[in-house]
């Protein structure tokens, strides 16, 4: 008997669904949810400030470190292989440099001269590496830097086998 | 396994997560009625159901971001409705328990053919029923939690719960036989 009455209101459950609110339903409803905006309007502007105050503060950090970080830069932050082209020139830049020297004493008038040819080597690549930290394009000094070097290189292995033929000839001359 | 819904009013729902207000009040008008009778059902009383109403659209509709679409809008909203309605019901204080003397022995006397019952005397019949009975009885067979639930929403116990409907539903059917809310046919 009284699973009658439980089936016809689960048959008809739609049918009861016909009660309505009074007509200005929506508009209570609106005028609250236009209540609740500013407040979250406001948190967008709170949320607004954070982000805008974290920028601030990410942007000072990136201006204080990071020149110093640049400061450090070396050929090896940019590239491994161009740094051990650069150690491997320097080292024998060095090397024959430390021959020349030891000619110095018999030509000290051309070892003048030659030491003036290689300070506009070592100007150039000096302004190269103060250009390094801050270039778009770190690659291609570094790249300059090494074939300074390069040249650096060669034109000391040059100077030193002129200044050993000239004193070769200095001393056939003596005798 | 999990069930997957399909919400047809998935526009509507995206549109009010971005404020749409004309989505908002497209989902309104197409919930609006069932939500106020469900409402109706439970407190029983126009004003405190429109209460009940605004208050759950506003809920929803500014709470649209915890709606993760694990069941469609219309579950989701009406939840929050029976939510509010008891807790209305709770502020008046009413007892989710109903007691009359109503003898279970004499339901089964009746031996009656095949019914058709009117919507609206039911509903009316519904209306009249004591906040316990009624509300277990709406909770039962309109929104169709069971036992379990009914007893862990209206904090009772499932026994309790399940005499309220036996209850409930005989003095529904008392009632209709008084005031003649059936008409009988035959095949």
């Amino acid at each position: 008997m009284s699973l009658e009455i439980e089936d016809f209101i689960k048959q008809h459950k739609k049918e009861f669904d016909t009660d309505r609110p009074s007509l200005n339903m929506w508009d209570r409803i609106e005028k609250e949810l236009d209540q609740k905006k500013p407040k979250k309007s406001f948190n967008i502007q709170l949320w607004m400030s954070i982000a805008a105050s974290a920028i601030v503060i990410l942007a000072l950090t990136f201006f204080y470190v990071s020149p110093v970080k640049k400061a450090k830069l070396s050929i090896a932050d940019v590239s491994p292989a161009y740094a051990n082209r650069q150690v491997r020139f320097a080292s024998l830049i060095e090397e024959k440099r430390d021959s020349l020297q030891i000619f110095a004493e018999v030509n000290p008038e051309l070892y003048k001269k030659f030491n003036r040819d290689l300070e506009t080597l070592n100007l150039a690549y000096d302004s190269l590496r103060k250009q390094l930290p801050a270039s778009p394009n770190q690659k291609l000094i570094v790249k300059a830097m090494v074939r300074n070097l390069e040249a650096q290189l060669q034109l000391v292995s040059q100077q030193l086998s002129i200044i050993v033929e000239v004193t070769e000839f200095k001393k056939e001359n003596r005798i | 396994m999990e069930a997957v819904y399909i919400d047809k009013n998935i526009d509507l729902v995206n549109g009010c997560r971005s404020g749409d207000r004309k989505a908002q009040f497209e989902l309104y008008k197409l919930y609006e009625k069932a939500m106020y009778s469900a409402a109706l059902r439970i407190v029983n009383h126009e004003v405190e159901a429109e209460d009940v109403l605004q208050e759950a659209f506003l809920d929803a509709f500014t709470r649209i971001g915890d709606f993760r679409g694990d069941t469609t809008f219309g579950l989701w909203l009406k939840q929050i409705i029976i939510n509010k309605s008891i807790n209305c019901l709770r502020k008046r204080r009413a007892e989710f328990v109903s007691m009359d003397g109503i003898e279970i022995a004499e339901a089964k006397a009746d031996d009656h053919e095949e019914l058709q019952w009117k919507v609206e005397e039911v509903k009316a019949a519904v209306r009249r029923l004591p906040d316990g009975y009624r509300v277990v009885l709406t909770l039962y067979l309109f929104e169709g939690y069971d036992h379990e639930e009914i007893s862990h929403i209206l904090k009772i116990s499932e026994v309790t719960s399940r005499s309220q409907l036996m209850r409930a539903k005989m003095k529904l059917k008392n009632m209709l036989e008084k005031t003649g809310g059936r008409d009988e046919f035959r095949n």
